[in-house]
């Protein structure tokens, strides 16, 4: 029986794969993307850095207070309370200043009233506690928690969902699969594939596989250095404890494959749409607002965008903030996500149909760089 | 005509090319056979886009065009049998002149050590050698062409296409190209040269496609050219003993419509109006005394034929 793929298109998307990978890694003309994918990682590691500083500024604190503290302890002061109460909960505060407020009169010749204000700041080396006594009772309390994996992880949700897939991975894949064909046809010298014997969608392939191959390095990368840095600041057991009890490992796994799926959707749309029209602002915009306004897009519509798969595959949901409008809230949530085979399934469908047009519209092509 | 016979050529039929509304070639019908075809024509008369209609890299408007047994829009078969030099001067960014070549034959599915020695052989047959491990970039104009000219010739096509494959060569290195041409055409090959430089194509070509606006004036052996063009008296010069004589005599058949004797009074130029009657006479003259030394057609070269057909735009002798 014919093999449904020859041997030597094999060769052939190799020969294509060789040649475009220097292009694809050290354009001059790509730069950019390594920055865009490098921006999440220094975010995260700055973000790391802070934490860290903070951690020891806890610890100082905590090290300064009279008697050891544990959380229960922050969490036993009660508004209302007297400075007298609290000191015998939590002792002498390691961190005080005061201020006095003039309030308003309470009749209207009446005297300014001044009201003493109290700032008395613990920590138990994890969590910051912070009170303010009015006229020497608790007025507020603000318990700023430390290294809260829940909040750090649906940080982390927040920033792959919306810079570094939706811009940072979309852009990225703009620039590297638009230029597939764009950017010869630039240089003039896509004759040089059109002239060997090789058959266009044979070549269209090499092409996307070389494409998918620096993106998927590239944007990988980025993703595996971002949990890097995320994981950062933790402690060996903090760590622990997130990536082997708390699904952390395997959100990792999903976010890694969520990028590659991502480099395929919209490396395959690129691709495409760097076949169709002369300038990539064009497809860019038109694909970054029909990807933008997916929520509000009639089922039908949605399911051909690339991103209404990939949000249904996020491991973490990130909460909807109260009093958000409906509307905007769709825009965060996926208000009917669909399961993860489908997903996964959807997007190389619509993968798939893009590359389909590519073959169709890589045969038409013709060489003609003067009206270019 | 036979089947076999259509495989062997190059062929196209009813062929027309527009650019949007500007006009590529129109109406073009050849059969093209083995040796060295010459496509000549001023600029924007058409050779270029012929021979990218000729390789697929553009599609025809209307019309068929079959190269030997492939059609265009295969290019996967097409170029294992046809090489193509164009004029496009760019190249693949950072390659070396091997690299360039050797990419071209990994591309076509070849082997590592097959592309590898068939690279450096092509290479040789271009006197590149030395260059070969330099950057395409650094090269001369001469060189580039070279280079493409390896490329083209490197996986030994049957089909060899180039696009004014002397310009930018020095004259030792137009004259081994022209040497390299004659030979291939000689193994059987189809050797399709587009050229400006028409006493290069005069001396290299077995047969001449002259083009003007897009439309083929003219095709075939140059000598039948030349023949087919009647409004244009054939000059013929001839050494003889006695040319003022033999001139009077000449005038006495009705054809001859001019003639200027040479300086050396050894020899005439004739311009008559029907060759074949001229012959004939000058057989009965040489009868009747006049020796004649020899005869030769005086306008039946490329130069001549391109100026009673297109006129003498942009002719570069």
């Amino acid at each position: 029986m014919r093999p449904i793929i020859k041997r030597i298109w094999w060769e052939q998307i190799k020969a294509v794969i060789r040649l475009e990978m220097k292009k694809t890694f050290f354009a001059r003309r790509g730069l950019w993307i390594y920055v865009v994918a490098a921006l999440p990682v220094m975010l995260f590691v700055a973000y790391a850095i802070a934490t860290a500083n903070q951690q020891d500024r806890r610890a100082n604190i905590a090290h300064q207070s009279e008697k050891p503290l544990a959380y229960q302890d922050l969490a036993a002061v009660k508004p209302g309370m007297t400075s007298q109460e609290v000191v015998a909960i939590l002792g002498k505060p390691p961190i005080t200043f005061h201020w006095t407020e003039n309030r308003p009169p309470e009749t209207e010749k009446g005297p300014s009233i001044e009201v003493l204000h109290e700032n008395y700041h613990y920590s138990d080396g994890q969590n910051d506690l912070y009170l303010d006594f009015a006229g020497g009772k608790v007025e507020s309390i603000n318990i700023r928690q430390g290294n809260n994996m829940g909040q750090d992880s649906v940080m982390f949700a927040g920033v792959f969902q919306f810079f570094f897939l939706r811009l940072a991975v979309f852009f990225g894949c703009l620039g590297i699969f638009m230029n597939l064909f764009r950017g010869e046809i630039l240089d003039r010298s896509l004759h040089f594939y059109f002239l060997a014997p090789i058959r266009r969608e044979v070549l269209m392939a090499g092409k996307f596989l070389a494409g998918l191959l620096a993106t998927c390095t590239i944007f990988v990368t980025s993703e595996i250095l971002q949990t890097v840095a995320f994981l950062w600041h933790f402690s060996p057991s903090g760590r622990d404890l997130y990536l082997y009890h708390n699904h952390g490992l395997e959100h990792a796994a999903i976010y890694v494959g969520v990028t590659l799926l991502a480099c395929v959707g919209y490396g395959a749309f690129f691709l495409v749409a760097g076949m169709l029209f002369r300038n990539p602002i064009i497809p860019a915009a038109a694909i970054l607002i029909w990807e933008g306004i997916n929520p509000f897009l009639p089922a039908v519509l949605k399911q051909f965008s690339v991103i209404y798969y990939l949000k249904s595959l996020c491991p973490v949901a990130i909460p909807t903030p109260p009093g958000m409008p409906p509307l905007m809230a769709l825009l965060i949530s996926a208000a009917d996500p669909v399961a993860a085979p489908i997903a996964v399934l959807g997007i190389l469908a619509v993968a798939l149909v893009a590359l389909y047009v590519s073959s169709l519209q890589v045969r038409r092509m013709e060489i003609n760089y003067t009206t270019e | 005509m036979s089947d076999r016979m259509v495989n062997d050529r190059i062929v196209f039929e009813d062929v027309s090319k527009f650019y949007g509304e500007i006009l590529g070639v129109n109406r073009v019908n050849l059969s093209i056979p083995p040796g060295i075809t010459s496509l000549v024509g001023p600029n924007g008369s058409g050779k270029t886009t012929l021979m990218n209609l000729m390789t697929g890299l553009v599609k025809p408007t209307r019309g068929r065009i079959q190269v030997l047994d492939y059609k265009i829009d295969d290019p996967e078969n097409l170029f294992r049998v046809l090489g193509y030099s164009t004029q496009f001067d760019a190249f693949p960014k950072g390659l070396t002149g091997f690299q360039f070549v050797y990419s071209y034959l990994r591309l076509s599915g070849r082997d590592s050590g097959t592309a590898e020695q068939l690279a450096w052989r092509a290479i040789e047959r271009v006197n590149l050698v030395e260059a070969a491990k330099r950057k395409v970039a650094g090269y001369s104009k001469g060189m580039r062409q070279r280079i493409r000219l390896a490329q083209a010739l490197s996986h030994d096509p049957k089909v060899l296409v180039l696009d004014e494959p002397l310009n930018g060569l020095d004259p030792l290195a137009r004259s081994e190209m022209i040497a390299l041409f004659r030979s291939t055409a000689a193994a059987g090959c189809y050797v399709i040269i587009s050229s400006h430089i028409l006493h290069e194509v005069d001396v290299i070509s077995d047969q001449v496609i002259l083009l003007s606006n897009g439309y083929v004036v003219a095709e075939g052996q140059i000598q039948n050219v030349r023949s087919e063009i009647q409004e244009q008296p054939t000059q013929i010069l001839i050494r003889c003993s006695r040319p003022r004589e033999l001139a009077a005599k000449m005038f006495e058949y009705g054809h001859t419509i001019e003639v200027s004797i040479h300086k050396d009074e050894r020899g005439l130029l004739l311009k008559t109006r029907d060759a074949d009657r001229f012959y004939l006479a000058l057989n009965d003259l040489a009868v009747n005394g006049i020796e004649i030394e020899s005869i030769a057609p005086a306008d039946d070269d490329v130069l001549s034929v391109y100026e009673y057909l297109i006129g003498n735009e942009e002719v570069v002798r």
